[in-house]
């Protein structure tokens, strides 16, 4: 680190140089969060049926060969495809806590497959947010009619954000993810794998061969004994409900490699306490 | 299974109250000022622990942290800059390109930068965060923190004179 720096480091350190009641604010702004998540596990105890219904879902679409966000850095193939942010904006009010960084694909040579999955995260997101929206204020009657404080009540709180997954020359997979939390979080998945070349989504097939089926099973099996061992992670056995064989509309993302990982929602394959699984599957 | 020794929420609780300073000098370098500073410290403190069930790993907690609280800072910054009187705003920079020929400090360059291009650059040089740090920081992919990295660097170069590398 050169001279420059040093010494506007020290100017950013001088100038910003916490004065004392930060200790104070700091102490009081933890005790506000933590009552805050008090009274919203409360309001898990009065509320469990209600609270069931929460949506965390990932829409995942992977594209090749150009990547979003490169488009500086390789010029050519940058303009490709892209993903950049359409909507961002933060509710933070006594009834909602709700973040919103909504993404969108823009996919030169592909118009319909990029309108038909920009279109799709759109609606989707939108009607999760509705939905959530509606789910809250029956939940807050809910709360008041059986004898709760109205002041009590948590907000709902929602995200939505999305994550770039993996970027090489040849795929792209973001999640687009919405959380909702109002007691505990409940996640579902959704996947889009698109082949940009042939202006298609990709499935396990073209990844993996007419044997995915087997190859994917088997990955997920040798994952779920493997971690077993830890006798802290629990899953469900298959007479339990636990896990059988993939879906053949199995969700999954590519990871940094570009191998498959398999998604599963929180409750799908295991107890709850084991949150959402992930099994990667080297072809 | 929420009940061993130190719970993710407890470490993030730990980790809130040692970390302090540099969340303040962070909020700060975005608003300026010690109320504002204040405010957004106790706002991102209080969205971390009322979200904190949605912290899983641990090993994250100080990007998933540095995010709120970028968030936070920056939404201040937007929202107060709307509501500065107009006198102010004039001594702000009209334009993001300094004079030509002018000569800037540094720490006051850095200023001019979008707000992202200042998160990637205080959390490089000041915070000394690795670029995988920056990125899941900064909720941005890696090579979009090298982009604005390097733009950054070169914005710099131009408004400073001075020889600015990434070491």
């Amino acid at each position: 680190m050169n001279e420059s720096w040093t010494r506007a480091k020290a100017r950013y350190e001088s100038e910003g140089a916490p004065p004392p009641v930060l200790d104070f604010a700091v102490a009081s702004a933890v005790r506000a969060g933590e009552r805050r998540r008090r009274s919203r596990r409360a309001v898990r105890r009065s509320l469990t049926a209600a609270a069931a219904c929460c949506a965390c879902f990932v829409l995942l679409v992977n594209a090749s060969p150009g990547f979003a966000h490169a488009v500086d850095a390789v010029p050519v193939l940058g303009q490709l495809a892209r993903i950049f942010t359409v909507e961002q904006y933060t509710v933070d009010d006594r009834d909602h806590l709700i973040d919103v960084r909504l993404p969108a694909l823009e996919l030169s040579g592909h118009t319909d497959l990029e309108q038909r999955i920009n279109v799709e995260i759109q609606s989707r997101i939108n009607a999760l947010l509705d939905e959530a929206e509606a789910r809250a204020r029956k939940a807050r009657e809910a709360y008041v009619e059986t004898g709760g404080e109205e002041i009590d009540f948590i907000p709902i709180i929602i995200d939505v954000d999305y994550e770039i997954k993996c970027q090489n020359g040849q795929y792209l997979s973001f999640l687009v993810t919405e959380t909702e939390t109002l007691a505990s979080a409940y996640t579902q998945t959704y996947a889009y794998n698109i082949d940009l070349e042939a202006g298609r989504e990709i499935t396990l097939r073209d990844l993996l061969g007419p044997d995915y089926v087997e190859i994917a099973n088997a990955a997920v099996r040798a994952g779920i004994a493997e971690r077993s061992k830890d006798p802290d992670q629990v899953y469900f056995s298959p007479g339990e409900g636990g896990f059988q064989s993939i879906d053949p509309n199995q969700r999954f993302y590519l990871n940094q490699a570009g191998h498959p990982v398999i998604l599963f929602d929180k409750y799908e394959i295991a107890p709850g306490s084991m949150g959402q699984q992930e099994f990667e599957v080297v072809p | 299974m929420e009940q061993t020794i130190l719970s993710p929420h407890q470490q993030l609780v730990d980790y809130l109250v040692s970390g302090q300073a540099d969340f303040y000098r962070l909020a700060f370098s975005y608003v300026k000022n010690r109320d504002a500073a204040l405010d957004v410290v106790q706002e991102s403190i209080v969205k971390a622990l009322s979200k904190s069930d949605t912290l899983r790993e641990t090993a994250y907690l100080k990007t998933w942290f540095y995010r709120i609280l970028l968030n936070e800072s920056m939404n201040y910054f937007r929202r107060g800059r709307r509501l500065v009187p107009f006198p102010e705003q004039q001594e702000e920079p009209a334009a993001p390109d300094p004079d030509v020929g002018e000569r800037l400090d540094l720490y006051d360059a850095i200023d001019r930068l979008s707000l992202q291009e200042q998160a990637v650059i205080r959390l490089r040089f000041f915070e000394d965060m690795k670029l995988e740090e920056i990125a899941q920081a900064t909720g941005a992919n890696l090579n979009t923190v090298k982009s604005r990295l390097y733009k950054s660097l070169r914005k710099l170069r131009e408004w400073t004179g001075e020889e600015l590398s990434d070491e």
